[in-house]
């Protein structure tokens, strides 16, 4: 049996909150996708938050608190998961239309991390096709929400950011080691340099 | 042979006149490097952003490399275009960065510039959009001919690379 040649990656966390500055009544959805050589040995692969509205102080954030709980085994890092959300909420006809969708890898080093991920929905491609799918309530959706988080076939889309998502992981590790991966610096001293950067578009605590 | 995994995204850009954008890049290696599995180069989703002022792409790289020796470490470069609503589409950036060499989480802002022309290329531009762009989109991570250019800066891509790293260890390299 190889089991030797097995690391584990268990990630516990939630799906924390979002600003969407435009809407209300807005619920997640997300799953993990992965590469080949990855398996699912405990855990859920997807799932469905509340409905929850934009609070009432200045912040208007919507709040899930949501946990997320999942376990990995895999021979080879490539293929690393990540989460996709996807946040719908319902339009102005009572249609539930898509909100956004996001996505980002599951964070490589042990630890707590605090991340907060840009939401786009896909745009239509002319103004027509705009103005009947408001009618309609059929926006421009992904037909399979996984699509998000390929590399390949996205230079022909067009999509608009439209709020932020926060997301928190705990992430724990079994044998990376002792296969020979190096996720931490040899030096501790020697940690990566935090640049202050002005207006980021994502945060990270570690 | 030590082995390189490269995983995160192209978060996105800011600090560009108008955000209606869309970034080509590529990652260039020595000839000592190899890739094992992932996409070398590629092409993000155009972003019109509806409230803020930065275009996000959320762009993921995972890429697996190995190689025999340290030279020739990877490059990220980047060329970002302006699609406008008529779907016409303008340089407005090269950038590069070398991928960070120790393992961990990080956070980069690559710098880009633009190269700029005569003054009358300049204010035709300035109307019209266009403007000249390199014929050789080598020079983007080669310092080889760049005396040549005068260029002009533009806004930032923003990263968040991981990096595991492999066998290293083994062979003495403390990074």
């Amino acid at each position: 049996m190889a089991s030797n040649s097995v690391f584990l990656l268990m990630v516990s966390g939630q799906i924390e909150s979002a600003e969407f500055p435009e809407f209300d009544d807005v619920y997640c959805r997300y799953c993990f996708t992965h590469g080949q050589d990855w398996l699912i040995t405990s855990g859920l692969e997807e799932g469905i938050t509340q409905v929850t509205k934009k609070s009432q102080d200045e912040k208007q954030r919507f709040v899930w608190n949501f946990p997320i709980d999942i376990t990995f085994k895999s021979t080879n890092p490539s293929g690393w998961p990540q989460i996709v959300v996807h946040a719908y909420g319902p339009d102005v006809f009572g249609t539930d239309v898509v909100r956004g969708y996001g996505n980002c890898h599951v964070p490589i080093t042990p630890g707590r991390h605090k991340l907060k991920i840009p939401m786009f929905v896909p745009e239509s491609s002319s103004a027509f096709q705009k103005l009947t799918s408001w009618f309609l309530g059929r926006r421009p959706e992904y037909i399979d929400p996984r699509v998000v988080a390929q590399g390949e076939g996205r230079e022909v889309t067009r999509v608009r950011s439209q709020g932020f998502l926060t997301l928190s992981f705990n992430v724990v590790m079994k044998d990376m080691k002792k296969l020979g991966y190096d996720i931490l610096p040899s030096d501790i001293s020697h940690a990566a340099i935090v640049e202050s950067v002005g207006p980021a578009p994502t945060s990270s605590e570690a | 042979m030590g082995e390189v995994h490269v995983i995160g995204q192209i978060v996105g850009a800011s600090g560009f006149p108008d955000h209606s954008l869309f970034c080509k890049w590529g990652i260039h290696t020595g000839g000592a490097w190899k890739v094992l599995s992932g996409l070398r180069e590629g092409q993000t989703q155009v972003d019109n952003p509806q409230n803020h002022e930065a275009a996000f792409w959320s762009h993921p790289i995972d890429i697996h490399f190995a190689t025999k020796g340290l030279q020739g470490w990877p490059k990220i470069h980047f060329q970002v275009w302006h699609q406008d609503q008529y779907g016409r589409n303008e340089l407005y950036g090269y950038g590069f960065c070398h991928l960070p060499t120790s393992p961990g989480i990080h956070e980069m802002e690559c710098s880009t510039w633009r190269p700029t022309g005569t003054f009358f290329q300049q204010v035709s531009q300035f109307f019209l959009g266009g403007g000249p762009q390199l014929k050789n989109p080598d020079l983007i991570y080669s310092g080889a001919d760049r005396y040549k250019l005068h260029t002009i800066a533009m806004g930032k891509v923003h990263l968040r690379l991981g990096l595991i790293l492999r066998n290293f260890d083994r062979f003495g390299i403390e990074c």
